[in-house]
């Protein structure tokens, strides 16, 4: 290739490039998010835009598109409860760290991964329509596995298994306003409070 | 198969008055649909292609799911009323065939390896035809891509040439493709300067086919060119309205 040496002069922070495009070498910069490197030219992998950071000798590319998220081993997701069953509570991820997806994933907890503590019954840790923050322990078997061990981990927001409203906190269990029906569940430390 | 028309005259101007050299007039513009994650469409001649990409989400079914790297998933369709007579809206053979070939000429150019066990799908909808469509696909496409964030080596431009009325020309309409003597498209990732998508139909000398590529490739190389006018224009739109908005 003829030009792999790029002209100083059209090149500035800020500047708008698109993938594939030229932001230096391996001997100027070394290579941070956004970019990636093939025959020892620094280019962007995504529309964005450039940043050199002379002091570091870095480049890198704020992302101008979508930024993706995409569940990774660790990673903290929240999703709805889609089935119950007596080992396993089948959870719809809709939200991956702090982004929410475009469509969904769908993970797994498995009784074992329900508490640090034994757990009695999987039907009295999860409930259909919960909203659950997990983490991600394993992305083997074609499924993603979450475990809810930990306080802030568990049920954010549960609905009356009687009458479908929304339950409150009562003690170390959730109470219906509308009904009176008391339930229990892994409930994580903030439930109800809204934070997601 | 019997000439009807001259395909270039005495002057080398072709049926649509091109130049034999000439590209036809190709208008881009990024993300127009706002359902999908990632959309463009292309405007090339008379041809009309909207292209749109959901993902990196969840593979159904579940065993597809490529343990090292995202499935990519093309579907290249024409609608019924892109051609003059009415197609049957179910992929016909030759709309399989293109989505495989344009999902491999796209295919080196994403970083599929970034997101296992996961799909891409990517939708290519033919409005209105008029030869070279696979080409124009293959550009919208790459653009829809970028658009909807998926990490690329590159941007993908195809155009094609051939060989109509014995001149070698670039990027062929519906009429010198079906009574031409030759079509080779070409997809292109100009960064690299690498060719990810060749294919020929007819017959022509080595000479003539490597006047074809040349010809082909430097089609692309304009494409290419507008391709990131289209992204600028949309992002440069989208910043000079956040910065408008902070300044009130």
């Amino acid at each position: 290739m003829k030009d792999v040496l790029v002209m100083n002069e059209t090149r500035q922070s800020g500047q708008f490039v698109v993938p594939g495009q030229k932001l230096g070498i391996i001997e100027e910069f070394i290579p941070n998010s956004g970019t990636f490197v093939e025959n020892g030219v620094i280019r962007s992998k995504n529309v964005g835009y450039m940043l050199m950071d002379f002091a570091n000798k870095k480049v890198s590319v704020y992302p101008a598109a979508r930024n993706l998220n995409v569940p990774r081993v660790g990673s903290i997701i929240v999703g709805n409860t889609t089935g119950v069953q007596s080992s396993l509570a089948i959870i719809r991820i809709k939200k991956v760290g702090s982004k929410i997806i475009s469509g969904y994933f769908t993970g797994v907890i498995h009784i074992s991964d329900v508490s640090f503590r034994y757990t009695d019954s999987m039907f009295e840790s999860f409930k259909l329509g919960d909203l659950v923050r997990a983490k991600v322990i394993s992305d083997k078997n074609h499924t993603y596995h979450l475990s809810t061990k930990g306080e802030k981990l568990g049920v954010v927001l549960a609905y009356c298994s009687q009458c479908g409203n929304v339950l409150s906190l009562k003690g170390r269990g959730l109470r219906c306003e509308a009904c009176g029906n008391v339930e229990r569940r892994k409930i994580a430390s903030d439930y109800g409070e809204g934070t997601l | 198969m019997p000439k009807k028309t001259k395909l270039v005259n005495s002057k080398g101007i072709r049926t649509d008055g091109r130049k034999i050299d000439e590209l036809r007039p190709v208008k881009l513009e990024v993300g127009i649909l706002s359902n999908a994650d990632g959309s463009a469409y292309i405007e090339q001649g008379k041809n009309k292609i909207l292209a749109a990409v959901y993902g990196p989400g969840e593979v159904h079914p579940r065993h597809l799911a490529l343990p090292d790297r995202a499935l990519l998933r093309c579907r290249y369709h024409m609608a019924p009323f892109s051609v003059q007579e009415r197609k049957s809206p179910a992929p016909s053979r030759r709309e399989v065939e293109l989505s495989k070939v344009i999902r491999e000429a796209l295919q080196p150019a994403i970083f599929l390896e970034r997101f296992p066990r996961t799909s891409i799908e990517l939708f290519i909808e033919v409005l209105q035809a008029d030869g070279g469509t696979r080409c124009a696909g293959v550009t919208v496409a790459s653009l829809a891509l970028a658009d909807a964030g998926i990490p690329m080596r590159d941007l993908v431009v195809a155009c094609a040439a051939g060989k109509a009325d014995g001149h070698i020309v670039v990027d062929l309409n519906d009429i010198e493709d079906k009574e031409g003597e030759a079509d080779v498209p070409v997809a292109y990732m100009p960064n690299f300067d690498a060719v990810s998508l060749l294919q020929m139909d007819g017959i022509l000398t080595i000479e003539e086919f490597e006047q074809a590529i040349s010809l082909a490739l430097d089609g692309c190389r304009k494409i290419y060119a507008l391709q990131k006018e289209a992204l600028k224009a949309k992002y440069q739109a989208i910043k000079e309205e956040v910065e408008g908005a902070e300044e009130e």
